[in-house]
Parts: C-alpha cells; structure tokens; sequence
C-alpha cells in the first residue's frame, strides 16, 4: 500500500473529508478547553458532565426528529442543569460537590438511556454514545466550525482572566476579576463543545479529544500558553490519525481517535524528559 | 489627595491609610467580623491575630473590597475600597497554588500586571520593567525562567511577593505569608517584611503564630469576631490579651457571656 493510498486516497470520500474535519476543528477547541480541565481538577467532572447530555439530545430527538440545532439545544440544556443543579446541591444541603455531580449526573444518564430506548429502532444508542463518523452533516459541520470558532476567539481575548483564574482563583477575585463568571462561561464552553463533539466522538468518548491531548502537554511544557498550542497540535495529530485509523481498520472513529491520543499519552507519560515515569524511576534507581 | 504622596519613604506616622468604623460582616446567622473600628497608619507593618474562625481572612477581604459589609464602613485614604483598588496589592495563602503549573516564575510575577491592562491592551515596555524591578528587588531575577516547583520555599514566597510588587500598591495585603514555610524561609521573609518596613511600605498580615507576630510586625490587631486589642504589637499581645482572644478554642460555650467588641 503506498503512502497515497495511506494518507490520501481515504479523504476522496465526502464522508471522510467531513468527519476529518469535524474532528480537527472540535480538536483545537478541545485542545483548549482540555487544559484548564487538567489544571483545575475537573477532568472527571467533565467526564461526568458528557454523559449527562444524554437525556437532553434523546428528549430533543424525540420531540424534533433529527434537528442539528434541536439536539443541540437539548444537549446544553442537559448538561446546564446538571452544572447548576449540583452546585446548587453542594451549596444547600451538607453533600459535597463530587458526590452531587456524581449522583446527578448518573441519574441524567440513566434517564437519557431510557429515553433512546423509546426512539424509533433505526436509532443506534451506540452511535450517540460513542460516535459515528458517516453521520456528520453539513449542519453538524457549521455547527463544529462555530463553536470551535467561538472557544478559540474567547481563549484569545480572555486569556488573562482565563490564566489567573486557573492559577490562582483567590488572586483574581482579589484584583477585581469575575471569577465566577470566567467558571460560568468555562462550563458552558464545555458544554457547547462537547454536544458539538458528539457526532465524531460521541458524548462518552468527547472527553478523550480534550483531557488526553492536554494531559499529554502538560508533561512537556513550563508555560501556560505553549501547553495550549502544544495541547491542540496533538488533538489535530490525533484526530487526522485517528481518522485514518477508523477507515483503514474500519474501526468508530471515537474510539479510533481516542486510541490514536492515548498512544500520544501514553508515550508522554513514559518518557517526557522532565515529568516522565522512566525518568522519575530512574533517578529514583540511581539514588 | 494622596496622604501617601510625599510621605513613601518615612516611617510609621500620625496619618492613617486605612480606616475601619464599625465594619460588621455576617454570613447568614454567623457573624464574622462584629463591630471593628481601626485605623492603620501609613508605613506601618501590622499582623492581624486571632484564632481561627476570629475573622482574620474577613477583614482582609472587607479591605480588599471583595467581602460586602453588613454594614459600618471602610476607607483607604478617602476612597472606598473598590475604589482603591489600584493602591492594594494582595498576596493568598500558598497553599492554594498548585506548584506544578506550568508556569515561570517571570510568568507569575506578570500576573500583577494583568489588573491594569485592559481587555485588548498587551504588557508595554513599562510593565515590563516593573516585572524585572520587582524580580530585581526580591533577587530572583535570574530564577525568572525557572518553573515554580523549582524553587525553595523561601523562593517561591519571594516570586509572590515580587507579583505583589508588580502590581504598583502601596498597601500590601498579606493572607497567613508565614503558614506553611520552613525555618529557612521563615527567616528569609520576616527580612523582607522588615525591610519593607524600614522604606515605609504599608503591611497588614493575617498571622496565625503571635511568636512569629511578635518578631516581626510593629502592630497587631487582635481580632476574636470583634476587635479585642489594637496598637504596638506588644501592648497587643499582652498575656490578658491572648487569653481573651484564644482561650475560646478551649471553651465554646460561654459565647454569649462575653462582651462583644471589647476594646483594650
């Protein structure tokens, strides 16, 4: 097989080059949002919050049949309410944060299971859970490219409140900052992102194109910002790949995508020269 | 209108910077600071004292204009404290920073810049060399480059204060500096501290150790939710003082027998 074959010839079909796309734009977006998840403890929370749209896009099919906006809505409203519904929780009964998002969000997930079951049988629950890369449609494409668009220009112009409110949350409401505001307009970001992820990734394996590049990059880098771009080229790398794995493999093309990042990790994790696992036993050894 | 003006680089004076009359804070039921009328003057470096829960990080943040009053007032010079803004620089408690952050130490200390730039506005030429004079005076400029888990902790104490510095205040606010630093650094900033001080900068620091408080502020205010001493520090923490103010944690019962806002 030559590298044409390889690399090239696959995007000959519309559904390719779409789903390439989809994926390398969620990707810069992902890339993004993945770092301040990573950097402030959230990566399970964002977890939890993916699986709690369910509900919302199920309902909205339900409702309004395949509607990119309906679904999308649905999925916001979702993953809104259980945002807001656990911090209320957290905030007027003795449970903790954690344990309120943990139970919401299982409910909200449980509920939305139910609900595909009521769909019309064409309907795959596996296809909204872990992505199918034939689905994405013009529609889904916009839809992609605004809400990727729209995180990048928020990182740009905020990226000062959006660091000190990463780093150091006391500090920027001391000198003035809308610390909750930033958090606010963080999570729904998040939202926005995943819902938009869903039909390339699906809503359980989203999380993987934004936690998995940015862990990766946090073991290379020293700065805030070359974290964030070294953050998105591997989401792009992992996605093209990805994709690339999901043809010639025939494979989903979340999971593809996922596995493809996670071997990005996996080699960070091992061997990044200053906060890799071989470094730290060797030094660990030699002492 | 500036009191400060032309008076930066003398020592402690008659005139106050900061004043509180009868600032009270409630959350809820729970009253966290009662009834507190002060006045700190211009240059003087002061520990807050108190037992924990006495309202030392409340009245930090009532000054800083971030916790409302219940009611009562706070005036930094003539201004309300959102309005004054400019003149406070902050430093929190580490232990809420997270050490490994892929940050420098020169990135941290651009922090302190960010307050005053506006939205579309880069760092300028002056920002920047109110960075590298704030790296300079604190000695580690040449850590700048340096991620901040690669610092002693006597170290890293100096980048916060040096953002602190970055931020161009004369006020400097101070949240538990001393929790959570060995020997070494303990002794490294009480040095600081004092030499602030001596160039007539205004501290004021939550302290949880009055042997430390002692050693090295001037002042103390003695806070058990209401004020229970404030002046020189030794007046302060005189041993009828400390029994008023921390015998509490030994005996939480008699809370209602005890007068409130009780001045020395």
């Amino acid at each position: 097989m030559s590298p044409h074959d390889l690399l090239i010839a696959p995007f000959s079909y519309e559904f390719m080059r779409r789903g390439l796309l989809s994926a390398m734009l969620l990707g810069v977006s992902g890339g993004l949002l993945g770092c301040v998840l990573v950097l402030r403890r959230l990566a399970l929370m964002g977890d939890a919050l993916s699986h709690s749209l369910l509900p919302g896009i199920a309902a909205a099919w339900l409702l309004f049949g395949t509607s990119t906006v309906a679904l999308f809505l649905g999925g916001l409203i979702a993953g809104l309410l259980t945002a807001l519904g656990s911090a209320l929780l957290s905030r007027l009964t003795r449970i903790k944060e954690d344990a309120a998002f943990g139970s919401l969000f299982i409910v909200f997930f449980g509920a939305g299971v139910a609900l595909t079951s009521k769909l019309p049988t064409r309907l795959n629950l596996a296809d909204f859970l872990f992505g199918n890369v034939l689905g994405v449609s013009a529609a889904d494409l916009w839809l992609a490219a605004a809400v990727s668009g729209g995180t990048a220009a928020l990182f740009a112009v905020f990226y000062r409140s959006i660091l000190l409110e990463t780093f150091d949350p006391v500090f920027h409401r001391a000198t003035g900052g809308r610390g909750g505001l930033v958090h606010m307009g963080f999570l729904t970001l998040t939202v926005l992102n995943l819902v938009a992820a869903m039909q390339t990734m699906g809503i359980v394996l989203a999380l993987g194109l934004f936690l998995l590049p940015a862990v990766s990059a946090y073991l290379w880098c020293d700065r805030f910002a070359s974290m964030l771009l070294l953050s998105i080229g591997l989401a792009l790398l992992g996605s093209a790949f990805g994709i690339l794995l999901s043809f010639h493999a025939g494979l989903a093309s979340g999971a593809s995508i996922v596995l493809c990042l996670g071997l990005i990790f996996l080699v960070s994790a091992l061997f990044s020269p200053r906060y890799g696992a071989v470094r730290s036993l060797w030094r660990g050894g030699v002492r | 209108m500036n009191p400060l003006k032309n008076l930066t680089r003398v020592g402690p004076s008659d005139q106050n910077i900061l004043l509180l009359r009868a600032a009270t804070v409630r959350y809820g039921r729970l009253t966290a600071l009662r009834d507190i009328t002060l006045s700190i003057p211009c240059g003087s470096s002061t520990a807050v004292l108190g037992r924990n829960g006495a309202g030392k990080s409340t009245l930090l943040r009532a000054v800083l204009g971030w916790q409302p009053l219940t009611s009562g007032e706070i005036r930094i010079g003539d201004a309300h404290p959102q309005h004054a803004r400019p003149r406070l620089a902050y430093v929190p408690q580490r232990h809420a920073i997270d050490w490994d952050f892929p940050i420098t130490v020169r990135g941290v200390v651009e922090q302190g810049r960010y307050p005053s730039l506006g939205l579309f506005q880069r760092m300028g030429r002056a920002d920047h060399e109110q960075v590298a004079g704030a790296l300079e005076e604190l000695g580690i400029s040449d850590l700048a480059s340096r991620q901040i888990r690669m610092l002693s902790g006597g170290q890293q104490q100096r980048a916060f204060l040096a953002r602190a510095l970055a931020q161009g205040g004369d006020i400097f606010l101070l949240d538990e500096p001393f929790a959570g630093l060995d020997l070494f650094a303990m002794e490294e900033l009480e040095h600081i501290l004092r030499n602030w001080e001596a160039q007539g900068r205004t501290v004021l620091a939550a302290v949880h150790d009055p042997a430390i408080a002692r050693r090295c502020f001037t002042r103390g205010v003695l806070l058990d939710t209401g004020l229970v001493a404030d002046g020189p520090i030794a007046d302060v923490l005189s041993p009828a003082n400390i029994d008023r103010a921390y015998r509490r944690e030994h005996c939480a019962h008699d809370e209602r027998a005890r007068p409130a806002g009780a001045q020395k």
